[in-house]
């Protein structure tokens, strides 16, 4: 072969291999210039709609993190300080003592404190909570609902695909801004007069 | 050759880990449809069903967009409370009039005279069967949700949820008392009312029987407010109460027996006059879950008018025969 | 503007009413008289909102890094060294979330679905990699996915598979990039993060399948060195792409090749092309008989793959969670013995209309019947080319690293004799 034809092919292919790269270029640029449209500067975090909750158990099982980064949030705003809290006790208790026995939660998370007759109160201690979902039930169908389940972003590890997410049944999870990351039933609003 | 059997090896476990994850995909069925942490709430619901000693013999359905409340007048017709309107219905359930009111009746009485009292949120106000206001009393506050009144001669009694106090009030329409305020010296414990359910009733002999829904109790009082007695226990069980604020409704049986009704696991349920379980009207299969304030009203002939608002018809239990 | 005047009213009307209706729900609290205090709830904050910019940076900044070090330095430690750090910032500080693979996910899904919003960090990281390695080939790879860092450290014997198994093999990531995007663009799962071998082992939290899982690719990562980045990585196919036309890519000599075939064995990834000269050159008719079969072949392989995908569409969009509740919701309770499935129970609590799970699940499996011919014909397409690459003989004198697969790790550099200074 000859040196400068040789030669001329080089340059040929170094010719088609700078327009293909720049034509790739513009392709990246151009993927990014099709989804930067809606692209959001803030983040987004995982939760749960309470309201569309069925206490299904996979929160607690299928998190990547054991336990699961979903707790029972307790409203406070909205409990009732109830002396049979159907959140806290076992259907077939007798006695209302704190009994472990008497106990609904299966890591004895829910912690009850007596405050005046007759009332009690009700908190989580987060680090037992496996996230179940047990009381809430028992709350929803007893009570006013204020003990809630949620996703504790000090917890979660935000995967881009929440593994529970995909296996919730009620398609309670979305993603929502990260300066708004939490969806709990709240009573905000004053009675009308 | 070593080598070969090395990369055969290792090809194999590569290609485990990729048909791993198509089978996963594709073929596997999740077995995780067991819920480990399930809290079963149907076993709760069942309950034992040869309790049960009474049956619906009918149902009808009013006109009313929403009902809340039921009464009887002294000739066993049926009055129904709801939004914007009101229903009389003759004992077998076929609609006799109606008139509409404005605003939403919460609960209902009619009076030996055939007045019927409407609890309108927060203030009272008096219809004749016509439909013909007679008297709109003064507001309770703005708080107040009246949940039940009782006319017993001259005195009416009104429950405020809202307030968590019952008010004795004299046909007019003018406070004579307040009645269950907590009082230590009187040893009376005070209201518990967490959700918008309370309920009151009169005895055979005149007595006020209020239910304090926060400590699953029926209170006995007496003329002068007067704390005599109380019943009931706090239990998931068929004999006690539970949840939230229960039983949410009751009624009287000409025996002094109480009809209970109650919300979270939707029954009905009688009791003796000393407060002692005696059988189930209606269990929770009865009821679409989620069912709240059911009320309960008695005819001169031991029969139970229910009015369920989810079903929005008023159900009529009788007492089975004893053959059946 | 009558109709407007009796919307208006209506609406005031329905506020009205549910006003009331909310006032049932609100309901005074308990009156304590010791002076308890209610507790406020707590709602702890994400620790993430400033760490995804950070993230960024340090993504930018390792791939030059890396980058320098590989084209500039070609310093092996150097580069081994960076892929440590980066398995240990990206791996075990920050779990493997964000990671560039995953991203491809929430690419597609931005593209197909308008109510999904992508968030700034996530493009930069799909897109820094891909730019960095259309200029230096796929530095990446080398010195900054903690996923190949992971792998690199357990490749303790390497083994060379041979053309025709590497060939075949690597298509496997261009089925996995296929499938992945189809779910992401179909909102139904991101499959890329639902089989991450790795991320167990960064948060030391795998469940005993996945362990299982990871630990059987890892095995066989003794002897197949990178197994996922070669034969899995579905970012590794765009990668490979866009390196074949970088701009400055990784070579094994500094200056020229001496032909003394001292790095022939040195590659763990068979990513060198030996020298193929041209001893017996082809003739010219069959070069123009294998264009003309290499033509006819793509758009048959094409249209077989596109018609194999569509009628397979109902197993594809099985996976799909609506598909499937319809699938349930068709079946006859009592046919089963099984439990209702939860998806039912909750479906039915949810109060929607059947019929509206029916539409949108048909709509899902329409969208799966145009996706199935479309990764068909793709697959087809990239089976095509495949066979049109191993047809055609390419002819090179020197010992190249393959600007596609390699991962510019720069073992090979080490190997090569001839010294930089002898580059006048």
């Amino acid at each position: 072969m000859e040196v400068p034809e040789n030669n001329s092919r080089i340059n040929r292919r170094k010719f088609l291999s700078t327009g293909v790269r720049a034509s790739v270029l513009l392709g990246i640029g151009g993927a990014a210039a099709l989804v930067a449209d809606k692209a959001t500067t803030g983040e987004t975090v995982w939760q749960l709609d309470p309201a569309k909750c069925i206490q299904c158990g996979r929160c607690a099982t299928n998190c990547v993190l054991t336990p699961s980064a979903v707790k029972c949030v307790h409203v406070y705003a909205m409990c009732g300080y109830c002396d049979l809290c159907g959140g806290y006790f076992k259907p077939e208790t007798k006695t209302l003592t704190t009994g472990a026995e008497n106990q609904l939660c299966p890591t004895n998370a829910v912690k009850r404190k007596f405050i005046e007759d007759p009332f009690f109160e009700y908190s989580i201690d987060e680090p037992l909570c496996i996230g179940c979902g047990k009381c809430v039930k028992g709350c929803g169908a007893f009570g006013n609902g204020s003990l809630q389940l949620q996703v504790r972003h000090n917890i979660c590890v935000n995967c881009n695909q929440c593994a529970i997410a995909r296996n919730c049944p009620s398609e309670a999870f979305s993603r929502v801004p990260l300066s708004q990351p939490y969806l709990l039933k709240q009573v905000t609003q004053e009675k009308p007069v | 050759m070593k080598s070969k059997i090395i990369i055969i090896i290792s090809l194999s476990l590569l290609l485990a880990v990729v048909l791993f994850m198509a089978w996963d995909m594709f073929y596997n069925n999740p077995d995780d449809n067991v819920n480990p942490y399930a809290y079963d709430l149907k076993s709760l619901r069942s309950g034992d069903t040869t309790k049960i000693l009474y049956e619906e013999t009918g149902h009808f359905s009013p006109e009313l967009s929403a009902i809340h409340g039921v009464d009887v007048d002294k000739s066993d017709r049926i009055c129904i409370c709801g939004d914007n309107g009101v229903e009389i219905f003759n004992p077998a359930g076929d609609r006799e009039s109606g008139f509409p009111i404005s605003g939403t009746a919460g609960s209902i009485c009619v009076d030996e005279g055939g007045r019927i009292y409407l609890g309108m949120q927060d203030h009272v106000e008096i219809y004749d069967k016509t439909g013909k206001k007679l008297m709109q009393w003064t507001s309770c506050g703005k708080d107040a949700i009246i949940t039940s009144i009782k006319v017993s001669g001259k005195d009416v009694y009104l429950a405020d949820a809202g307030n968590k106090v019952v008010y004795h009030f004299d046909q007019r329409g003018n406070l004579l008392k307040k009645i269950g305020e907590k009082d230590p010296e009187r040893r009376i414990p005070g209201f518990i009312v967490p959700s918008p359910y309370f309920d009151l009733g009169i005895g055979r002999k005149g007595e006020l029987w209020v239910v304090n829904p926060g400590r699953h109790q029926f209170e006995k009082y007496d003329g002068a407010g007067d704390l005599i007695s109380s019943w009931g226990e706090s239990s998931m069980s068929m004999e006690g109460f539970c949840g939230c604020c229960n039983p949410s409704n009751f009624a009287m049986l000409s025996d002094g027996s109480f009809v209970t009704a109650e919300k979270g696991i939707e029954r009905l349920k009688v009791y003796s006059p000393a407060g002692v379980f005696r059988c189930v009207v209606a269990g929770p299969d009865s009821f679409i879950e989620g069912t709240r304030g059911i009320d309960v009203a008695v005819d001169s002939k031991d029969r139970i008018l229910v009015l369920d608002p989810e079903k929005k018809e008023v159900r009529i239990f009788t007492m089975k025969k004893p053959g059946n | 503007m009558k109709k407007i005047l009796v919307l208006f009213i209506l609406t005031i009307i329905l506020t009205i009413q549910f006003l009331d209706a909310y006032s049932v729900q609100r309901f005074p609290k308990p009156e304590f008289e010791s002076g308890y205090v209610q507790p406020e709830t707590m709602q702890p904050s994400a620790h993430a909102g400033l760490l995804a910019v950070v993230d960024v940076i340090v993504l930018a900044i390792a791939l030059a890094l890396v980058t320098w070090l590989v084209l500039k330095k070609r310093s092996r430690i150097g580069v081994f060294g960076m892929s440590v750090l980066s398995l240990g910032y990206f791996g075990f500080y920050r779990h493997g979330c964000v990671c560039s693979i995953g991203a491809i996910q929430n690419m597609a899904l931005a593209v197909f679905d308008n109510a999904y919003v992508i968030p700034l960090t996530v493009i930069a990281f799909f897109i820094l990699p891909l730019v960095f390695t259309l200029f230096f080939g796929r530095t990446f790879c080398a010195g900054v996915c903690p996923f190949g860092a992971i792998q690199d450290l357990v490749s303790f014997k390497p083994q060379k598979l041979g053309v025709r198994l590497n060939t075949v093999l690597g298509l496997i990531p261009y089925i996995y990039l296929g499938l992945a995007v189809l779910y992401a663009a179909t909102g139904t799962d991101f499959i890329i993060c639902r089989y991450d071998p790795f991320v167990g082992i960064f948060r030391f939290d795998a469940t005993f399948g996945m362990f299982i899982f990871t630990g059987t690719l890892l095995l066989s990562g003794i002897f197949i060195a990178r197994p996922y980045c070669r034969f899995l990585c579905p970012y590794g196919v765009l990668l490979n792409w866009v390196s074949r036309y970088s701009w400055k890519h990784l070579t094994i000599t500094p200056s020229t090749c001496i032909q003394c075939r001292l790095c022939e064995d040195s590659c763990p990834y068979d990513a060198i092309d030996m020298p193929v000269t041209d001893k017996n050159p082809e003739s010219r008719s069959g070069r123009i008989r294998k264009m003309i079969l290499i033509c006819a072949l793509i758009p048959m392989l094409m249209l077989l793959g596109g018609y194999t995908g569509s009628r397979m569409h109902e197993t594809l969009a099985g996976v799909n969670g609506k598909v499937r509740l319809a699938k349930a919701l068709l079946e006859p309770p009592s046919s089963t013995g099984k439990p209702e499935l939860m998806e039912v129970t909750a479906f039915k609590s949810s109060g929607k209309p059947v019929a509206m799970v029916y539409s949108e699940a048909s709509g899902i499996l329409r969208q799966f019947y145009l996706g199935g011919w479309i990764l068909g014909c793709f697959l087809g397409l990239v089976f095509g080319i495949t066979i049109a690459y191993r047809m055609v003989t390419t002819y090179r004198t020197d010992y190249t690293p393959n600007k596609g697969t390699c991962f510019s790790c720069t073992r090979c550099v080490d190997f090569c004799p001839v010294d930089h200074h002898d580059n006048v």
